[in-house]
């Protein structure tokens, strides 16, 4: 990612045990994340401090011997103390279940107990600092589903589903010579339908179709503004496979967030230009 | 045909065969990355009489790789010696009674971690930790309530404690001679072994330098005062625990141990006063046949270490005795029952590596403490191997193993690598200030982490043959109001203790640290005066500084 995660991997109180610890601390670096660890017998005050001064998305705490109904809420009360309750705190360590449910009440977004996966972990926080991101990391407005893209080996044979079972219609087709695909357009209430089929053998569709074969290629949002909203994903820490907006099939200006960052669903960003709106309107 | 010959035909004709009926994997590796053979034959084994002299030898005889004894457990079998030790000295007192009940022959306390780092239960550094993972003993008085009701001269008494180690020898020590047992009949461990606190276990309190001192302080002290007493248990446990492989165990301990040795000497002690009674710790993991070889080759170098690097001239310097403990890291918290079964099989491998001692994990270690009933099932486990397996009615009965004969010296082989390596870097204390074995460690606990991820190392029930989880069992929960009691009890022991001597004590503590005389001394006289461990390790602190690891 062009703006890494940063998180705090802190062990509070007396225990020793940092094995797990600095796993998770090398297996979130090999995820992207940016890892800061504190090292051993950190207060709930000095973990806060420092997660603030490093402005950190998420604090990881760690402790295998017991005394973590007190010292993780205490790290999150001291967090709150600093203005600090945007950082997610996670925590892990050797934690009976039945003590989950009041960490939980107490401000810790998830424990991770014995066997769980980094990737799993990763996961986790990827998808939870997101939710405390601040205004300039957001999209400033997802209007709707514009299109689905999916790739087909011909249009002749994929098109009779859509037309004759479904009833579609396909009100524009168009070829665009630098991606090598030919594409139909159907309607769906607001929605459309794009059918990509690609034109030679080496074009980013003919790869698709190699690897994974037919089926769904990517889901497009429109979207109001797509320079903040790329401007937004960049900020959030997403890749991006298209730096600045391109223009794409019938008249739009889209742009691509790369599927590693996205859950595997590639995402495309398009504004309709006022022309290509009339113009889909009309057909 | 010859034997050769017949072998390498066998070999061809299973080759061909490969490729219908392929193995589970390309390449077989260890953990510690040693190759593993599809067959091991007399050609991998002991090869003459000759070799088996230099080699193996005999039990109680140079070089020990059989065992030290010469009878081994045909004369008795290992110290069955469970760890215990939570919330307060009353409920510790018990759970030891409870066991020695039971038919355990040692006891093996666990003290919290406040005790461990040398904070007094009161001390703000101690929330939220008192009485979790041990006792909490702050003074003589928690020691006399833990240690109520057992015979010191009959019981051995192992302790978990490394920085502040020769503090609770000190308060032992006071209570024996409360009880009328004389210094020269209690026998026991402290574990003592601070550099394996840098490298995996983290209750350092002082810097390495007066750490040593300390440590040789007891090594002098007890070759004179208390001979029966292990003064030190030099572990590989923790490191194994940490991540590290057999081998990085086995090495990793036995340059601790070299450094141990080596500071008493430049201490000024003479090698065969001390070495007797240094004793270790190691780990029992899954891998059978490795830790099996890891035991013989631990024996084997460590002979050798003393006789020819040391210069020791008793052969009781060169006899390396060691305690066992079964894989905590490899219990899971998934399916608990199915660690009943990986701790049978990993205290196999201890009694068949020749353990002066053992304690077997309970199902429950990766929940929480165990129950009574968990502790009592893995007390029950080690009885069952040493009065109906049979496993000890002959001695070292893998030797002449093709395969664990092999592994054996390729164990060693390797540990000698990293001892060399080490050796380079200036020694162990060097090689753990520079971060070298915490790097090494961490590499292997995160290619672990790695391989089992992937799925390339099967944990059963965590990342195969999983389900949904039963109930989970019962597990024990520690007073959360201890803490408070324990601030009380303090506070009454300091408003009644005579002042002036109590004072006293702890500037005569002061004045030597400062200087350098043996410490012990001044440790009892200290505890007899009601002196409080915080206390007392506040005053060294005051001294001798406090350490602060680099992070690495």
């Amino acid at each position: 990612m062009t703006q890494p995660i940063r998180v705090l991997v802190a062990k509070p109180g007396l225990d020793g045990h940092d094995r797990g610890a600095l796993v998770i601390a090398q297996g979130l670096r090999d995820q992207g994340m940016e890892v800061i660890y504190t090292g051993l017998r950190q207060t709930p005050e000095q973990i806060a401090n420092t997660a603030v001064q490093e402005d950190v998305a998420c604090v990881g705490l760690s402790s295998l011997s017991g005394a973590h109904l007190e010292l993780f809420p205490e790290v999150v009360r001291q967090l709150r103390a600093r203005g600090a309750e945007d950082i997610l705190v996670v925590g892990g360590g050797v934690i009976p279940d039945e003590d989950i449910p009041a960490l939980q009440a107490a401000g810790i977004a998830h424990v991770f107990t014995p066997g769980t996966r980094i990737e799993d972990v990763a996961a986790f926080i990827r998808a939870h600092v997101h939710n405390h991101l601040p205004a300039e990391h957001a999209v400033p407005g997802v209007l709707q589903i514009d299109h689905i893209g999916i790739a087909v080996h011909s249009l002749a044979s994929a098109l009779p589903m859509y037309t004759q079972l479904l009833g579609l219609t396909v009100y524009h087709e168009e070829v665009i010579a630098d991606q090598q695909v030919r594409t139909a357009f159907l309607r769906v209430g607001e929605t459309d339908l794009e059918l990509l089929e690609p034109t030679d053998g080496s074009g980013p569709i003919a790869q698709f179709l190699q690897r994974r074969g037919p089926g769904i290629h990517h889901i497009a949002y429109a979207v109001a503004d797509i320079e903040a909203s790329l401007r937004a994903a960049r900020a959030a820490g997403y890749r991006l496979i298209d730096e600045a907006p391109r223009p794409g099939g019938h008249g739009k200006q889209i742009a691509f967030l790369h599927p590693k960052d996205t859950g595997g669903v590639l995402v495309e960003f398009c504004q309709r230009g006022v022309g290509a709106a009339e113009e889909g309107a009309v057909e | 045909m010859s034997l050769q010959d017949a072998y390498r035909a066998w070999q061809d004709k299973t080759e061909a065969a490969l490729a219908k009926r392929p193995e589970r994997k390309e390449a077989f590796h260890n953990h510690s990355d040693i190759p593993i053979s599809r067959l091991y034959t007399p050609a991998d084994g002991i090869q003459s009489e000759e070799a088996y002299l230099q080699k193996l030898g005999f039990p109680g005889e140079y070089p020990y790789t059989r065992g030290i004894q010469p009878t081994m457990y045909r004369g008795r079998y290992w110290t069955m010696r469970q760890y215990a030790g939570y919330g307060s000295a009353e409920e510790t007192n018990a759970r030891f009674r409870y066991l020695l009940e039971q038919g355990q022959t040692g006891l093996s306390t666990a003290f919290d971690l406040p005790t461990q780092i040398g904070y007094d239960a009161d001390d703000p550094f101690a929330r939220g930790e008192v009485g979790k993972v041990g006792v909490s003993i702050s003074s003589r008085l928690d020691m006399e309530t833990l240690l109520e009701r057992i015979p010191l001269d009959q019981v051995s008494t192992s302790m978990t404690i490394n920085a502040p180690a020769s503090v609770l020898l000190a308060m032992y020590l006071v209570v024996a001679e409360q009880q009328g047992v004389p210094w020269d009949k209690v026998s026991g461990t402290i574990q003592n072994d601070i550099l394996k606190e840098y490298v995996a276990r983290g209750t350092y309190i002082f810097p390495p330098k007066p750490s040593m001192r300390l440590v040789t302080d007891v090594f002098d002290f007890c070759a004179r005062e208390v001979p029966l007493w292990n003064t030190i248990s030099i572990s590989g446990y923790h490191i194994r625990e940490a991540g590290s492989t057999a081998v990085q165990e086995l090495a990793f301990t036995l340059a601790n141990a070299m450094a141990y040795v080596q500071a008493a000497v430049d201490a000024g002690l003479a090698v065969d006063d001390f070495a007797p009674r240094l004793s270790f710790f190691f780990n029992a993991h899954n891998d059978f046949f490795e830790e099996i070889a890891k035991f013989r080759a631990a024996r084997r170098m460590w002979s050798k270490i003393m006789r020819e690097r040391f210069g020791a001239k008793n052969p009781r310097s060169w006899q390396l005795r060691f305690h066992t403990q079964t894989a905590g890291s490899t219990l899971t918290a998934q399916q608990p029952d199915n660690n009943v079964v990986r701790v049978t099989v990993q205290a196999m491998a201890a009694v068949l590596g020749g353990t002066q001692s053992l304690h077997t994990n309970s199902r429950d270690e990766a929940l929480a403490l165990p129950t009574e009933a968990s502790a009592r099932l893995a007390l029950r486990t080690q009885q069952i191997l040493a009065y109906e397996s049979g496993l000890t009615d002959t001695i070292d009965p893998l030797a002449g193993s093709y395969y664990v004969e092999h592994l054996t010296d390729e164990v060693e082989a390797r540990a000698w690598q990293y001892i060399d390596h080490i050796d380079q870097m200036g020694g162990a204390v060097t090689a753990i200030e520079q971060g070298y074995m915490q790097q090494e460690i961490h590499q292997a606990a995160y290619d672990t982490q790695v391989a089992i991820e992937r799925g390339e190392q099967v944990v059963v029930g965590v990342n195969k043959f999983q389900m949904e989880e039963q109930e989970r069992p019962e597990i024990l929960r520690v007073d959360p109001a201890l803490g408070r009691k324990q601030a009380e009890r303090l506070a009454k022991l300091r408003a009644e203790r005579p002042a002036e001597a109590h004072a006293a004590a702890l500037t005569a503590l002061r004045q030597a640290a400062e200087g350098t005389a043996n410490l012990m001394p001044y440790l009892v006289d200290a505890v007899r005066k009601y002196a409080t461990i915080g206390e007392i390790c506040n005053v060294l602190r005051d001294v001798f500084g406090e350490y602060h690891p680099n992070l690495f």
